[in-house]
């Protein structure tokens, strides 16, 4: 996924991808990116959490705004299944 | 073979869901195609007027469109646009190298298009790309390079044509 963020961003319009493979992601060096340590299959969380997707939607929108440094790979450190979205 | 073959995947599938680690093991050991210079658009609006456009590698298209080619081993490079106001209900998954058993059930699980439609309704973003582009992530071979220099490059330049001041990208 991080190379077609990087095509994209290469385009000239800013991008902010979601990863559950920080190592990988470390290598192909998108321009931006949100690590979660989530299961394969859940980038956004749980099925129906709606609090959740939109936390971790909203953390994407703000890392648009906030990076300044190209590669940064920002960690909200949310734990899987524990941590309460409210 | 081919029943062996997808015995093995689907096993790794489980695997890789329940032991994340397992998945940064093997990365560590796979060959990537690394990236040396970072490309780098700056955001040119907030993203309160920005139009958002979100790109999946999580395999998701129209149930009326033609599924993704799981036969071959090396993935399928082509994608799928679909527009943005589709009723959710009309959409599909077709990915076999991961568990979307969620989002079979939740779509928003790897690609929020309810989340992001409330976010516009509510004013945090300007507003929405008018076409979605969904790509099924598992490309490897020569698919790599059909990816790297014309489909991936296709989608860039039809997110210009939409308009979309930024991307959000979101994996399996």
């Amino acid at each position: 996924m991080g190379l077609i963020q990087r095509i994209i961003e290469a385009k000239g319009i800013p991008t902010i991808g979601i990863t559950l493979q920080k190592e990988v992601t470390r290598r192909v060096k998108p321009p931006r990116a949100l690590s979660l340590r989530y299961p394969f299959g859940y980038p956004l969380g749980e099925a129906s959490h709606v609090k959740q997707q939109r936390t971790i939607l909203l953390d994407a929108l703000n890392a648009l705004q906030t990076i300044t440094e190209p590669g940064t790979i920002l960690e909200p450190g949310y734990i899987w299944r524990r941590h309460r979205f409210d | 073979m081919r029943k062996l073959g997808d015995v093995k995947n689907a096993i790794l599938v489980q695997a890789f869901k329940h032991w994340p680690w397992l998945a940064e093991r093997w990365a560590r050991h796979h060959q990537f195609i690394e990236g040396k210079d970072i490309p780098w658009a700056p955001l040119r609006k907030p993203v309160r007027e920005s139009s958002i456009a979100m790109v999946t590698t999580a395999g998701v298209h129209l149930k009326s469109q033609t599924p993704f080619n799981m036969e071959d081993p090396d993935g399928d490079a082509t994608f799928r646009a679909f527009p943005s106001n589709a009723n959710t209900a009309d959409l599909t998954i077709t990915h076999k190298y991961y568990d979307h058993s969620a989002a079979d059930r939740d779509i928003n699980v790897v690609l929020p298009i309810d989340r992001l439609r409330e976010l516009r309704d509510e004013g945090v973003i300007g507003g929405i790309a008018p076409t979605l582009y969904s790509f099924m992530g598992h490309i490897d071979g020569p698919h790599l390079n059909i990816l790297m220099d014309e489909t991936a490059p296709q989608v860039a330049e039809l997110l210009v044509q939409d308009g979309a001041d930024a991307v959000f990208l979101t994996p399996a």
